[in-house]
């Protein structure tokens, strides 16, 4: 059996020019396996990335890329797991908050020096950009993305409950206007103001952290102290939870569910990701979706000072690499790099100030109602613990909101173990 | 055979039904088309029938999909830890239960506290050495750390204990070897037994969820139960619960058709075997 | 096959034993004792997965103080009372462990094993941090907690109703024989199929559940995102999928029983349910001593179900022993910790085989 399938695997090498260097590529985003290789029509995160990998595997010479089949869920534990086994993917996607754990260890590759080599301009990036792929001075990745977390407006109900001015949703601008919009909802629709993933991935600390920095405080400083049982953190979690209290929103939805409820039309608002702007738009333009009339917003500022949280995709390659694989490795950095107006489409942020400043990019769909997101995007202190610390506030605001926890204890049990892991 | 016979059988085939529920759902949900999925998965007696139906799932997992590779992978790895653990506990099962050598008791033992030892508890280790080995990623990473399984061991004693003396003790006073005694002889006595012990390791190695997990990074080396982990996260919805739902079928499949021809084989060999041990 | 008639082999006992035991040896040798060992090792150290990785100096020996820091606290104090409940269960069951043994109901190992098990459940529910204390890792005793609660639900509901399937099914006529395969068939499938299937079984949007609810008029419950039913969601989970190699094993125990037995108690006038607990019973305790260590030791190391329908939430009530080990050592690159919390599994899953196992023994 085994060897049938090295015969195969030999056969299908030589069928790809037997001098082709392999590039293992790891990443998330879901799996899209009819993608093809046109990167212009594709829609939806998996299939976007995907029919750029094909494109670059078809049209890079020399260069033929394996994607390595992994979930969401368990990414970071395999790369890393990979990374500690010795055989990490040749590239891999990963997010910003991750490079200190990873670049901080020695594991990715400073590439300042190559990117000029490979056909990439640095100085095209965004200061943001820039910084976000950054480390101790070092570059250590190709930036794809910003992403946050925005509102997405479903119209008609908005409209219905008298919540549209000059065909913008009126959104918000206090806790107690957040309280009221969703009362004047329920009672023009009896359906729900807000919907989101309280219940799984962490979209709710998302929102809580969001209101958080938006009273100018955090959860825990530079120096490495948890500051989380606050005025600020107490503020953020009513404002939630008066929305749940009064029958006003589901707190146990999770990801597919609350999606799921918003396309239904059964939710005015969703909070998710810039990553869903172009499916949600396909799926209101068909006619059998309940969302009929798709607005993007801002994360409107309920309190002194806009923030939404947001983070970056970028592709880093391992410090191991060097010679042919380095090189083609770098080559399969530049191909994404250079289609950065396709990822585009999938409602992320551009980084690339040429991108940015093309007309191809402001007339993506609901491109312009979200223009604010930028200038408020945000998120924790670095940290190498980035993942440990996320699942506790998860779980301390799902005991908030699904089981009832008294948010001062909640709040201070959260601090507690971020404290630990912080000190850890 | 009586009226209460027919009751029984009556009163039975619902919660047989019950239990073919959730199976026949995910049947249904594969044939049924993604556009319509997301909006109602209950079109037809709560979904229970495929109408409005689609093969198109089907064809495109097998245009695109990995699936039939990672089943692949699969069953190369059960077989060959079937095979293996096979070989080790007959012998070690049969050395155990049989023959008289100094060193037996205290190997007994420790066959016994091996026992308790839960492959869960060990896969940290595991994980460090064959990292230092570099042996992740590849076929034996997958099949060798599953094959010390005492509990194999254990079963093959039992049921070797089980087997009349006199049989053996017959081939001895014609001469015969150990070595011969236990392949001409008792191994084809044990096949009973084996076969269970070969079903209990299949279905194990076919569920193992932990070890491939940490260990196997690359699509080659994906088997089934992982491939089927990474597309049902959240967001992998973006495919369609009806692929997903066909991948699961996929999947599960050949196994079903496996049990089912050998069904009465298995179920007469556990039977069998159970009994002795 | 061969003449088996050759001369005798020149092989002695000893070394034909030897052979024999040679593979198992070196596999056990090196793929179990081995790494108990080396887990042992590693749980001594500050290892850090990555960090160890790159620079195999990195790790630093620390003694004990992953237990510490695992399992105990600052101010952790013993009260009598702390956790009534437990404490007093425990009590009762010391109780009844010394009524039974002194009226000889109960043998001595039995009487013995229940005993301590009593005084342990009087005893560590007790600890509890002092004032200002708190325990070093507060998710470490919850999650033994929650695993013990699954083996708890799953294993009695695994093998009573296998038990009574068998009894059922344990005629061989053809329709008989169909049924067994029903309900054997959802243990060949893979643990991702079964959690694929229940997830979406269980949604309260898209599932099945929900769908028959709604069209009642209820309304339908978020199983996997409530703390009232998340636990129990996966519990029938894995009954659906774990209750065939039970039954099959039942089967085989029935088929011991000789029809004689049943025919003099039938004369008895024990027929049905009474021949069931007066005749089957008794005479299959071997077996279901035997499915029940079987279903502890798998169900101890559940992984999947709660990995993969509930992340361990709502507010980690699923959060399992072995799903707190991954992710400490592959989330948290941790291995000192994980391999502590490893070990600890080890202990526990030790102690219940050997009381398990000497019970199941014991000629009552």
């Amino acid at each position: 059996m085994r060897n049938v399938l090295l015969t195969a695997a030999c056969a299908a090498t030589l069928a790809t020019g037997a001098f082709a260097q392999e590039i293992t590529l790891g990443r998330f985003f879901g799996a899209c396996e009819d993608a093809g290789t046109d990167t212009t029509t594709s829609t939806g995160e998996a299939c976007i990335i995907q029919s750029i990998i094909n494109a670059a595997d078809a049209e890079l010479d020399g260069i033929s890329i394996n994607t390595l089949p992994t979930d969401w869920g368990n990414y970071y534990d395999q790369i890393k797991a990979a990374y500690a086994g010795g055989t990490p993917p040749d590239v891999h996607v990963m997010h910003r908050h991750r490079i200190p754990e990873f670049a901080g260890l020695g594991a990715l590759a400073e590439i300042s020096g190559d990117l000029e080599a490979a056909g990439i301009d640095p100085d095209d990036w965004s200061p943001a950009a820039l910084e976000a792929v950054t480390y101790n001075g070092g570059i250590y990745g190709v930036p794809m993305d910003f992403h946050a977390n925005l509102w997405h407006v479903n119209m008609e109900i908005m409209a219905e409950a008298g919540l549209v001015e000059d065909g913008k949703p009126v959104l918000p601008s206090s806790p107690e206007e957040l309280l009221a919009h969703a009362q004047q909802v329920k009672e023009a629709t009896g359906k729900d103001y807000l919907a989101a993933d309280f219940a799984q991935f962490p979209i709710g600390v998302r929102v809580v952290l969001a209101l958080i920095w938006q009273q100018g405080a955090n959860i825990f400083t530079e120096d490495g102290t948890a500051t989380i049982n606050t005025e600020a953190g107490r503020n953020a979690v009513t404002a939630i939870t008066q929305l749940f209290d009064a029958g006003l929103a589901d707190p146990q939805l999770n990801y597919a569910d609350s999606q799921q409820a918003f396309l239904n039309g059964e939710a005015a608002i969703l909070v998710n990701g810039t990553w869903v702007v172009d499916f949600y738009t396909a799926e209101a333009a068909k006619e059998e979706v309940g969302l009929d009339d798709y607005y993007v917003a801002d994360f409107p500022t309920l309190f002194d000072t806009g923030a939404t949280w947001a983070d970056s995709h970028m592709w880093a390659i391992p410090s191991t690499l060097d010679g042919e694989k380095k090189a083609a490795a770098l080559k399969v950095l530049a191909f994404i790099n250079d289609h950065n107006i396709d990822w585009a489409r999938t409602g992320h942020m551009a980084v690339r100030k040429s991108v940015v400043e093309s007309d191809a990019y402001r007339s993506l769909p609901h491109r312009d109602e979200y223009t604010g997101t930028a200038a408020i995007a945000k998120d924790t202190p670095p940290s190498q613990r980035y993942g440990a610390i996320q699942d506790v506030l998860n779980r301390e605001l799902q005991a908030i909101w699904l089981t009832g926890k008294p948010v001062e204890d909640a709040l201070d049990d959260a601090e507690l173990e971020v404290q630990d892991l912080l000190d850890r | 055979m009586n009226r209460s016979y027919y009751w029984l059988v009556l009163g039975l085939s619902i919660p047989a039904f019950l239990w073919l529920v959730p199976t026949l759902w995910m049947v249904s949900l594969s044939f049924q088309p993604n556009e319509v999925l997301a909006r109602t998965t209950s079109s037809t007696l709560f979904g229970l029938i495929p109408i409005p139906f689609t093969a198109e799932n089907y064809a495109a997992l097998f245009t695109f999909g990995q699936t039939p590779w990672w089943f692949l992978n699969s069953l190369i790895v059960s077989v060959g830890m079937t095979l293996g653990v096979l070989a080790v506990s007959t012998t070690a099962g049969y050395a155990l239960a049989r023959l008289n050598f100094r060193g037996k008791v205290p190997i007994t033992i420790i066959c016994l506290v091996g026992l308790m030892v839960p492959e869960q508890a060990v896969f940290i280790p595991l994980y460090t050495m064959f990292a230092d080995f570099g042996w992740h990623n590849s076929y034996h990473a997958l099949i060798l750390p599953r094959m010390a399984v005492p509990i194999g061991v254990f079963l093959m004693m039992q049921f070797f204990r089980g087997i009349p003396r006199d049989i053996e003790e017959a081939a001895r006073l014609d001469g015969v070897g150990w070595l011969r005694i236990f392949w001409y002889v008792m191994l084809p006595l044990a096949r009973p037994a084996m076969m269970t012990l070969a079903i209990l390791t299949f279905l194990y190695a076919w569920n193992d969820y932990l070890w491939p997990l940490v260990s196997a990074q690359q699509r080659e080396y994906f088997t089934i139960t992982l491939g089927l982990a990474s597309i049902q996260s959240n967001f992998a919805q973006s495919e369609g619960l009806g692929r997903v739902m066909a991948s699961g079928v996929i999947a599960s499949l050949p196994v079903v058709i496996l049990f089912l021809i050998f069904q009465r084989y298995v179920v007469q060999a556990m039977t069998a075997g159970g009994s002795k041990g | 096959m061969q003449n088996p008639r050759k001369p005798a082999s020149r092989l002695s006992q000893t070394q034909a034993a030897w052979i024999l035991l040679a593979p198992f040896l070196f596999t056990y040798g090196l793929f179990l004792i081995y790494p108990f060992f080396r887990g042992f090792w590693i749980s001594l150290h500050d290892w850090n997965l990555l960090a160890v990785a790159f620079n195999p100096d990195a790790k630093q020996f620390v003694g004990l103080r992953n237990y510490e820091r695992v399992m105990w606290g600052r101010n952790i104090e013993w009260g009598p009372l702390a956790a009534p409940f437990w404490q007093l269960l425990g009590i009762a069951g010391l109780a009844v462990s010394v009524l039974l043994r002194g009226t000889k109901r109960l043998s001595r190992f039995n009487a013995i094993a229940l005993g301590v098990a009593s005084v342990l459940v009087i005893i560590l529910p007790g600890f509890h941090p002092g004032e200002e204390g708190r325990w070093y890792d507060r998710r470490f005793w919850p999650t033994v907690a929650n695993t013990i609660v699954f083996v708890g639900l799953a294993v009695p509901g695994v093998t009573i109703s296998a038990l009574l399937l068998a009894a059922a099914l344990n005629r061989e006529t053809r329709a008989m024989g169909a049924l067994r395969t029903l309900f054997f068939l959802s243990q060949v499938l893979s643990v991702t199929v079964v959690t694929l299937i229940w997830q979406i079984m269980f949604s309260p949007r898209q599932g099945l559940i929900a769908n028959i609810t709604e069209t009642f008029g209820g309304t339908p419950i978020n199983w996997l995102t409530d703390e009232q039913f998340a636990m129990a969601a996966i519990v029938i989970a894995t009954i659906w999928w774990s209750l065939g190699i039970a039954m099959i094993l039942f089967l085989a125990g029935l088929q011991d029983i000789s029809k004689d037995i049943y025919e003099a108690a039938a004369l008895d006038n024990a027929k049905g349910a009474r021949a069931f607990w007066y005749v089957t019973l008794p005479n299959l305790k071997r077996t279901v001593t035997l499915v029940v260590v079987l279903q502890i030791i798998l169900h101890f190391q559940v992984f999947g179900q709660s990995h993969l329908m509930t992340q361990g939430g709502p507010n980690d009530t699923t959060q399992v022993l072995v799903r707190y080990i991954y992710q400490t050592g592959f989330r948290d690159s941790e291995l000192g910790r994980a391999s502590a919390m490893a070990v600890f599994l080890f202990v526990i899953m030790g102690t219940f085989s050997v009381i398990q196992f000497i019970v199941g023994r014991e000629k009552t």
